[in-house]
């Protein structure tokens, strides 16, 4: 293939061959709604040529058929060769010839099928904690991926990769209002790993507490709209990380290349070393090397080595999330967060592991100080401008913060804010003690979308005078 | 891949299967992407696949398994991983039916040669008629130019053998000036409708409109919003047509039908035979579609369904099955709102303070039962006053009950497609009496 992307011209071409095995179970009510085993093998091919990328894919693996794969990427990046300015693509310096797979504790394929359904429809059968659950939900997500790229430049590189992840959820209906409860976080634990990571989980430990939650929200008084103190439990901290931080900072939606869908960033190149995007207690770095990262690999699908490498620290922005070709734009190295969904996707700039860095404070001391406030876990909805600056999001639960103590447990909590006054305003983390790697599974960017799998460890934070109770008469 | 070829690739899944009872999908898909930034195409796709769904049933219990590879290996490798699964579940609740033989034609206009030809070079000819609008105003633009040719052939043991090809193309742009930004957007079948100079001028003529904007008081305004906005939030309402959500009583129809829910003139339906989007005729597990109109003249009149759905209920199959396994529920992939009685330009005539939005950006739940959403302006919001556009203003955010603000509204006559390629609605423009933004932003 990369002999016939070189011999039809390209400068320089790069073929990812990934083969993936996907298993989805979804228990609903006591019935198995879904089950589904999905494979899924073919190949990815860039070519660069006159500095422009073309992308072309295909699931025949005959010699004829990737030669013709391989001459229909020559002829995209041709065509945008000739119809546009200077792309500005470059030929990678790096050659790396590499094996790697994500570390195993279990391989999910070692535990029967029967066992997997079972946990489910368990743990959705404890749901069902009191009558007002109309809808009880448990389901389960396990990936194995191999990918083996190689580029005309000589770089051999074979990953294994694992991904495992479960959720339980209850809604509760009852005199007009619904409610809804998720197990762990808002929509469950995902990690790069294998069965450990659905034991971790803890989904039939948890899942009566989780429907009583779902049926006393019903019941519950409304969050209280004001500007009060605000304490957020770790997934709802990972999330705002991922919306506020970590799309703002790529740098393929910095240089415009996400404009028309995804949307821009507030920030800059210049902003790097300038911009106090928080208060100094805030530190973000991407580790795209961390054990349990739900994106951790050695290499990204632009064969650039993993790294670890700081966005934000003690409060000033000091990099991004790029790719080759944009971090060389301004004479930076790539922080390796290129990512394809699968081998028929175009590798481009994703968030990959982002993590903010734990503070200093036991979780239960974040309450101490706080007169009149509001404490939020478990999101519900997310919602952030194009440029990533005016934020609004609510969470599943909340409760009341009183001189101190954590009170009544409160309904439909929202708050909102701008990004970078929001960040100044956090004065406290909690320590490592209640840091996790929080991963999401559905993160949506670019065209056609490409859904990414994401970590943002977190811990749970404190932010001092913000907007609560937003969306509902305020 | 063509419907001959899928039906003989269906039918060899169907005679190597051990199952008491089997479906196979088979999905052909051929899908071109051209995108540009600052008049530079920074991403060319061009991308092929094939994929086989298997249903398996066997002793009343169902698996299903899906492989992109096409020998007799890996689809005995599919079907027994299918049977695998079934094994394991729980009996099928009431008899699992696969669809029979039936007879329906693909909508006209669904399949267009011209399209399914185009390559990356016409591609990127639109893409520099469009560019040709940026260099004349000095802007910078944003956009893709796509499309794509796919087929499906569903066939079923108990004698189901239905196929359709179809075609899309879209565009849109987004055009950004000094402070202001614009957007414009076409979606259809025919790539021949696909006119880089008229999107270029219209996302052109937008971001000057909207030079200089200036800031207005969050709060309760008249607001007319374009079908490229409107688009955004009517595909809010799809989840609330299941018969799924309903029966739970998450929907906001949940306990209504035969009542009143929005204004009396308002009609929501799915409808795949609709001439700006024409669609599969049959639904994921072979069932003919209906032409439903979920709400007509503000009523609720039915919910759809699918095979479960429908056996659960006791209510008619409405055809709007996705691909199994599916805990979603039916949905509605062809939804179109049915236009009004004026023009875009007299709803503008006829409003002496509002706001006229383009499009909308991040929409989300606050509150599903009472459907209230929130969600941005972006690329072209302008005040209106006197019946008159005046000029750019600030983008906003929104938190709104959208059933509240269908309750007192107006539709234009025009209509478009909107979405591109994640999701596909029909509408007018529309204006709400009542639409509450709740802050503001700095551009």
């Amino acid at each position: 293939m990369l002999d016939t992307a070189l011999a039809r011209g390209a400068a320089y071409a790069d073929a990812r061959f990934e083969r993936s095995r996907s298993e989805r179970i979804d228990v609903r009510n006591g019935d198995v709604a879904g089950l589904n085993d999905a494979r899924s093998a073919g190949v990815g091919v860039r070519a660069l040529v006159r500095g422009a990328w073309g992308f072309a894919a295909g699931a025949r693996f005959d010699d004829a058929a990737l030669d013709a794969t391989a001459a229909r990427a020559v002829a995209a990046a041709r065509a945008a060769a000739d119809a546009g300015r200077d792309a500005g693509g470059t030929i990678p310096a790096e050659v790396y010839v590499d094996c790697y797979a994500t570390p195993v504790e279990r391989d999910p394929a070692t535990v029967p099928l029967g066992d997997r359904v079972a946990l489910l429809l368990e743990a959705e059968r404890a749901l069902h904690a009191a009558p007002t659950i109309a809808v009880g939900h448990a389901w389960l997500d396990l990936w194995r991926t191999h990918k083996e790229f190689y580029s005309s430049t000589g770089s051999r590189i074979e990953q294994t990769l694992y991904q495992s992840g479960s959720a339980i959820s209850a809604l509760a209906v009852g005199d007009g209002d619904a409610q809804t409860r998720v197990w762990p976080g808002d929509q469950g634990l995902y990690l790069g790993g294998g069965w450990e990571a659905i034991e971790l989980a803890a989904l039939r430990e948890n899942a009566a507490r989780i429907g009583e939650e779902a049926h006393r929200l019903l019941a519950a008084p409304q969050c209280p709209s004001g500007t009060l103190d605000l304490i957020l439990g770790g997934s709802q901290v990972s999330l705002q990380v991922h919306e506020s931080c970590g799309h703002a900072a790529e740098l393929d939606r910095i240089m415009g290349w996400e404009a028309n869908f995804s949307g821009t960033s507030f920030l800059d190149p210049a902003a790097r070393g300038t911009l106090r995007y928080g208060s100094p207690i805030v530190t973000i770095e991407i580790d795209n090397t961390m054990p349990r990262g739900f994106a951790t690999v050695a290499y990204d699908d632009e064969g650039t080595k993993s790294v670890r490498a700081d966005v934000i620290r003690d409060g000033m922005l000091v990099g991004f999330e790029s790719s080759r070709d944009t971090a060389g734009q301004i004479g930076a190295q790539s922080s390796s967060c290129v990512r394809a969904e699968s081998w028929e996707y175009v590798p481009m700039i994703r968030m990959c592991n982002l993590n903010l860095l734990p503070g200093n404070v036991p979780f239960e001391h974040l309450f101490d100080d706080v007169r009149d406030g509001v404490y939020m876990e478990s999101n519900r909805s997310w919602s952030i401008d194009d440029r990533r600056l005016n934020f609004q999001f609510g969470t599943q639960i909340g409760w009341e913060i009183k001189h101190g103590k954590r009170g009544r447990m409160l309904k439909n909590p929202t708050y909102g804010g701008v990004t970078p006054q929001f960040w100044n305003s956090c004065d406290a983390i909690a320590d490592r003690a209640s840091w996790f790697e929080w991963g999401t599974p559905n993160c949506g960017k670019g065209e056609p979308m490409q859904v990414g799998r994401t970590t943002q460890a977190a811990a749970p934070a404190r932010f001092r005078n913000v907007a609560v109770g937003v969306g509902y008469g305020r | 891949m063509d419907a001959e070829e899928r039906r003989a690739l269906a039918a060899r899944v169907l005679e190597r299967s051990p199952a008491d009872a089997t479906e196979a999908i088979v999905s052909a898909t051929h899908r071109a992407l051209t995108r540009f930034t600052h008049e530079t195409i920074h991403q060319s796709v061009d991308i092929d696949d094939v994929v086989i769904r298997v249903r398996a049933i066997a002793g009343g219990r169902t698996g299903v398994a899906t492989t992109n590879a096409r020998d007799d290996r890996s689809i005995d490798d599919a079907l027994a991983r299918a049977l695998a699964l079934a094994a394991v579940s729980p009996p099928d609740e009431g008899e699992p039916v696969l669809a029979g033989p039936a007879s329906v034609a693909a909508p006209a206009g669904a399949h267009v040669a011209a399209t399914a030809r185009a390559g990356a070079r016409e591609r990127a000819g639109i893409a520099a008629r469009i560019f040709s609008h940026a260099d004349a105003y000095g802007y910078w633009s944003s956009g893709y130019v796509a499309t794509s040719a796919g087929g499906v052939t569903i066939a079923t043991t108990a004698g189901a053998d239905l196929s359709f090809d179809g075609t899309e193309c879209g565009a849109n742009v987004k055009m950004t000036a000094g402070d202001s930004t614009g957007f414009a957007e076409y979606h259809g079948t025919d790539v021949r409708g696909l006119d880089g100079d008229a999107l270029g001028a219209r996302a052109a003529a937008k971001a000057r409109a909207a030079a200089t904007p200036v800031a207005v008081d969050p709060g309760a305004w008249t607001v007319i919003l374009e079908p490229a906005a409107f688009g955004e939030l009517a595909v809010f309402l799809a989840d609330h047509f299941s018969a799924q959500a309903y029966d739970e009583g998450s929907s906001f129809l949940s306990g209504r039908l035969g009542e009143r829910v929005v204004g009396a003139n308002v009609t929501i339906r799915d409808d795949y035979a609709d001439a700006l989007h024409p669609d599969a005729p049959f639904d994921w597990e072979g069932t003919p579609k209906t032409r439903a109109a979920v709400i007509e003249n503000g009523i609720a009149r039915t919910v759809l369904t699918d095979g479960t759905w429908a056996r659960r209920l006791g209510r008619p199959n409405t055809g709007h099955a996705l691909p199994a396994p599916n805990a979603r529920g039916p949905y509605p992939s062809d939804l179109v709102v049915d236009p009004g009685t004026e023009s875009l330009d007299a709803l503008i005539a006829g409003t002496a303070r509002g706001l006229l939005v383009t499009r909308l950006w991040y929409v989300r739940v606050v509150d599903r039962r009472r459907t209230i959403l929130t969600g941005m302006t972006r690329d072209g919001t302008f005040l209106i006053e006197d019946g008159e556009v005046r000029g750019g203003v600030r983008n906003l955010r929104f938190n709104q009950s959208l059933t509240d603000a269908l309750a007192a509204c107006a539709f234009s006559t025009e209509r478009a497609r909107t979405g591109g390629y994640s999701y596909a609605t029909v509408v007018p423009a529309v204006k709400f009496d009542r639409f509450t933004f709740a802050s503001s932003t700095a551009y």
